[in-house]
């Protein structure tokens, strides 16, 4: 059963239109991919779905529509991680992974899974009482990511988490990310201009250009597909 | 060397109003990204509904005080939601020119509902002195020392220690990002607003003991307080209550041993800013701001 489906869905920032009637649809337990170029709405489709930028057209989350405000799809389970990390610099890492679970009305287990979270990133665990500024960019992408776990999300979307690291610390988060895929059964939306990466992890990808799904089927066929090595895989 | 402990005492008490304003400033400009302009005149206007319960609905002070806390409360998150809010998508300007607007609206109200005739207001502290070796203090310095740190340290626990307080810290870094992580960022700032307009309302209760109570009175307050606020570090929190007191006590200093001063007390808000220009010229943000630095 499709866990997160989008039909027709328009998304505009002011006059100009960023998305026109894009189609895709993730199984629970998934790992998805949508790739393209700059500019091509792959960062818009993942707001219009976690309700940072109004949109049109049908999105239907475990057999309900969603709601309109960002904080009440949060709510309802859905975890973004943005672009750019968007740590809160100021705050203590321990902070940070607390703000993640705020929400959630179960407070002593909430504030359990901050601690197990926590334990299952040694190396910011370390740092808990450091000002989450100060992590490295690797860091920060994983207390990004510890953030939105706490959360208990039913769906993760990640926004370029491969942006601006080095290859190593990449691979050391994706395959956290494939773990909690394989072993929790998380499913998971990733948007990724590293294609190559995105294809290897994902069982299906979408291919964005200008606003429109031109290329979608499985990730493994995509690799293949002469458009998509000429254009995202570059050989 | 007993006058100059009064003085540093009576200085303190001052710093304490301001440091009660200051508090409220750096809490809107966190939240909103603007100085609220009508951050005084909304504690000079909780202060009128303190003197009408007390005086013509015959409540005792304290019991005055709270009411008047939980009305501030109410209506500082209403000015966010009904002004502050529809206005921000224009951009801070519109919504620094909204606060100047409010000043004069609170300012024009109180007039009106309670005439521009000056009132006293009475202290809920004893009348009487302490005597500590030859130095004399009054009740009235003390109480507002002990009100304005109690006041200080509740708004501290309250963001560090609760959880409300960590949304209201995230929500002001990154609105956007919070709503993300399922928190109400317009609720978060509504509580922001509430809680300055409840921190100037304590600031001119404790103040207009002294300056008698009248719609101007709070003016030179907020002059102070924003003076401390950008010494502190407008950003800062603890940067803008030691500015605070930093500044009361250097005031106090001033108009004692300095003659000018001393002889021409109008002398005194120039002499203290201009003092302030000469320190924010060396620290433009601030004795305690920091630049923020970050890793990309």
């Amino acid at each position: 059963m499709a866990l997160l489906e989008l039909e027709g869905v328009d998304a505009r920032y002011g006059p100009i239109k960023a998305l026109h009637g894009v189609a895709l649809s993730i199984d629970e337990g998934q790992m998805v991919s949508i790739l393209g170029a700059n500019g091509a709405g792959k960062t818009t489709t993942l707001r219009a779905i976690s309700g940072l930028v109004r949109k049109s057209g049908k999105v239907v989350f475990a057999g309900k529509p969603l709601p309109r405000a960002a904080e009440a799809i949060a709510r309802l389970g859905i975890a973004h991680v943005p672009e750019g990390r968007e740590i809160y610099g100021e705050l203590t890492v321990w902070e940070n992974i607390l703000v993640g679970s705020c929400f959630r009305r179960d407070r002593r287990e909430a504030r359990r899974d901050c601690e197990q979270v926590l334990e299952n990133f040694p190396r910011i665990a370390d740092r808990r009482r450091q000002q989450a500024g100060t992590l490295s960019g690797g860091e920060q992408q994983m207390l990004a990511l510890a953030r939105a776990l706490v959360a208990k999300p039913k769906l993760l979307l990640l926004d370029e988490p491969s942006l601006g690291l080095a290859p190593t610390v990449v691979s050391a988060f994706y395959d956290v990310v494939t773990k909690l895929n394989r072993d929790a059964g998380l499913t998971v939306l990733i948007v990724e201009q590293n294609a190559s990466i995105a294809l290897d992890v994902t069982e299906k990808a979408y291919v964005l250009e200008v606003g429109r799904v031109a290329l979608e089927g499985p990730s493994a066929e995509l690799r293949e597909h002469e458009r998509v090595r000429a254009s995202y895989l570059g050989y | 060397m007993a006058q100059f402990w009064q003085q540093v005492v009576s200085g303190l008490a001052n710093g304490g109003t301001y440091a009660t304003l200051a508090l409220a400033l750096v809490l809107i400009h966190r939240a909103t990204g603007v100085v609220n302009f009508a951050q005084g005149e909304m504690g000079m206007f909780s202060t009128f509904i303190a003197w009408s319960l007390i005086e013509n609905h015959g409540m005792t002070y304290w019991l005055g005080f709270a009411i008047v806390l939980l009305i501030s409360f109410a209506g500082g998150s209403a000015v966010y939601g009904a002004v502050i809010k529809p206005l921000q998508r224009g951009g801070e300007l519109a919504v620094v020119v909204a606060t100047i607007a409010l000043l004069v609206i609170f300012n024009g109200l109180a007039g009106w509902i309670w005439t521009p005739e000056v009132k006293a207001f009475q202290s809920p502290f004893p009348k009487s002195l302490i005597t500590i070796g030859d130095v004399v203090i009054s009740w009235q310095d003390v109480g507002t020392i002990i009100v304005s740190l109690a006041c200080v340290a509740i708004v501290f626990l309250f963001f560090r220690l609760t959880r409300t307080g960590l949304m209201m810290r995230a929500a002001a870094l990154r609105p956007g990002t919070s709503r993300l992580m399922g928190i109400r960022v317009t609720l978060m700032l509504a509580i922001g607003w509430g809680l300055a307009a409840a921190l100037s309302a304590v600031a001119g209760m404790m103040a207009a003991p002294v300056l008698t109570l009248e719609p101007n009175f709070m003016l030179p307050v907020l002059v102070y307080a924003f003076a401390a606020a950008v010494l502190g570090g407008i950003d800062s929190p603890v940067g803008a209550v030691v500015g605070a007191y930093i500044l009361g006590v250097g005031i106090s200093m001033l108009s004692t041993y300095v003659d000018y001063i001393t002889v021409a007390p109008e002398l005194q808000l120039p002499v203290a800013l201009g003092i302030l220009l000469v320190i924010l010229l060396f620290r433009p943000s601030g004795l305690f701001g920091r630049t923020v630095v970050r890793r990309v």
